[in-house]
């Protein structure tokens, strides 16, 4: 081998290394090397001031809802219930990948929805609550919170660690019998055996999964796709990944196929309502279980019971 | 400090034995058909061998245990939390000096009723603490409240509640539990015994702890009034 080529080689070599390790260096501030997912800044760096209160106020509502926004607020779950670890957790909804994902197109209403009417959606369905007005203290203070969360990351809607990971569709199809199986083995003990969450001290701290006190019917963790995948990743709490795949669908069916309270969007007809906003296979909405419809007003608890009275004037979004 | 604590708990459980002889005119013969509480009642203020002392000479009588020695506190611990540690001192898989020999001596309905008689207590007052300064209540207040995303600490309220009044039949209550039981808790943790499924998820909680986390969190939880939420 010539002289000049070996000389090349190292130069090539030592240029390499040092692009390398620079990229390293700038990157391994934002970015783990164990998941490549995105980490989010420490309480700790909240700045003082102004901004920060309300960043502060934000985290608050997060982690504890119906004492901070109770207008707002029509059961028992928090956003860190799937949100896990206030919204910082990647795979678990992580609310810094959700604030660079938005404005975004959303078939669920049609039109280009800004990252506050966005959560305007997690009140009305998952929360089943009021819906804040745009502008309203509470979003804003969600906002700055999600902001700050995202921090040094780019405007990207796929941010690796973004909403939960995808499910392959499972060997056997979700069964409602093989789930409750798993759900009495797996998650009973904390949501307890009648899956209406277990409190302390008059507050709820594992959450209800069904029941008036959990997601309405036209919550996105309807969807039996979007629970198994969240349940694959997260559940049991601390022990993600220790279900099977067809566990988590089975037990998502079994979950997705109980009594709560109704779809806002009802229109007085469960076939209708189904066509419109449930026409997916993996939604129960509709569909007979144990000889009852879901959805069927007879049984089925109201959407948006905010008891609360407050002064704040509820806004129904689309 | 701790090891200080440590040296007292011996001493302390050397005198016990001063108490034992004290107590053993008292240990009262077993009565057909009596109320699990009041059988209970028998058993841990009398005792049931003649060479041990009784639950209530560690425990007291009403159940507020040595909170500067770490014996803990059981009044406020539900009757099916209590049972289940004493059927696992009995079978082996938690261990402890003392509390495994007495557990292996009491039948398994001894130990139920035991259990409810400890259960059944109010909660008595908890004792006038010298408070830990400031920072460490509030380290200890936001490894509770919040864990700690960076370390991978989940908060201890996620299951044992914000107040710590613990979950029913799954968590026990912490709140004004003792700093030295709390702290000697969660050391073991880190590398004791199991107990139970749910214990693997304790370790692995724990093992997230450092030496200064551990005491900020005990002193925080034995600061707990363990009030109701909404209520003064």
């Amino acid at each position: 081998m010539k002289k000049s080529t070996i000389s090349k080689i190292v130069l090539v070599t030592i240029l390499v290394t040092y692009v390398a390790t620079v990229a390293t260096w700038k990157i391994s501030g934002l970015f783990t090397a164990r998941t490549g997912a995105f980490q989010p800044p420490p309480d700790s760096a909240i700045p003082a001031g102004k901004f920060g209160d309300v960043v502060r106020f934000g985290e608050q509502i997060f982690r504890d809802p119906a004492t901070y926004a109770p207008q707002f607020v029509g059961n028992e779950l928090r956003c860190s219930n799937c949100h896990l670890q206030a919204g910082r957790q990647s795979g678990a909804s992580p609310m810094w990948a959700a604030y660079v994902a938005y404005p975004a197109y959303r078939s669920k209403n049609g039109h280009v929805n800004s990252f506050e009417e966005r959560l305007q959606g997690c009140f009305r369905f998952s929360m089943n609550g009021k819906v804040p007005k745009l502008g309203d203290p509470v979003l804003v203070a969600l906002e700055s919170y999600s902001y700050f969360l995202a921090k040094g990351l780019p405007t990207d809607e796929t941010a690796p660690g973004r909403g939960f990971p995808t499910l392959p569709e499972p060997p056997l199809a979700p069964d409602y019998e093989r789930g409750a199986k798993v759900y009495a083995q797996n998650c009973a003990s904390c949501h307890g055996a009648d899956g209406l969450g277990q409190s302390s001290g008059g507050k709820m701290v594992f959450p209800p999964l069904w029941g008036s006190q959990s997601y309405n019917w036209g919550a996105g963790m309807t969807s039996i796709k979007n629970a198994a995948e969240f349940i694959r990743a997260n559940m049991p709490l601390a022990l993600g990944g220790t279900l099977s795949a067809q566990q988590s669908w089975d037990v998502a069916a079994f979950i997705d196929s109980q009594v709560r309270p109704q779809d806002p969007r009802f229109n007085g007809d469960i076939e209708q309502t189904r066509k419109k906003y449930h026409n997916s296979e993996y939604s129960m909405y509709g569909r007979p279980v144990n000889g009852a419809i879901l959805g069927d007003p007879a049984f089925t608890p109201p959407a948006g019971t905010v008891t609360t009275g407050t002064d704040a004037e509820p806004f129904e979004a689309d | 400090m701790r090891q200080e604590g440590h040296w007292k708990i011996w001493v302390w459980r050397v005198s016990a034995v001063g108490t034992l002889i004290a107590s053993l005119s008292r240990i009262a013969p077993a009565v057909a058909d009596e109320p699990a509480v009041t059988a209970g009642y028998r058993i841990a203020v009398h005792g049931v061998s003649p060479e041990r002392a009784s639950c209530a000479s560690c425990h007291q009588e009403n159940g507020a245990g040595q909170p500067d020695v770490g014996i803990p506190r059981l009044a406020g611990l539900t009757s099916s939390y209590i049972a289940a540690q004493l059927e696992y001192f009995a079978t082996g898989s938690r261990y402890d000096p003392v509390m495994s020999p007495y557990a292996t001596m009491l039948t398994r309905v001894e130990r139920r009723e035991v259990a409810d008689y400890f259960a059944s207590l109010p909660v008595p007052e908890q004792p006038d603490l010298i408070p830990p300064n400031g920072a460490t209540l509030d380290h200890g207040r936001t490894l509770f409240l919040d864990g700690d995303y960076h370390t991978g600490l989940l908060s201890c309220s996620q299951c044992h509640g914000s107040t710590g009044l613990g979950v029913g039949d799954f968590s026990p209550r912490l709140a004004g539990q003792s700093d030295a039981y709390v702290a000697g808790k969660l050391q073991q943790w880190q590398t004791g015994d199991l107990r139970d499924p749910k214990g693997s998820f304790m370790r692995s909680e724990a093992s997230h702890l450092t030496q200064s986390d551990i005491a900020a969190l005990a002193a925080f939880v034995s600061s707990l009034k363990g009030k109701e939420a909404g209520k003064p």
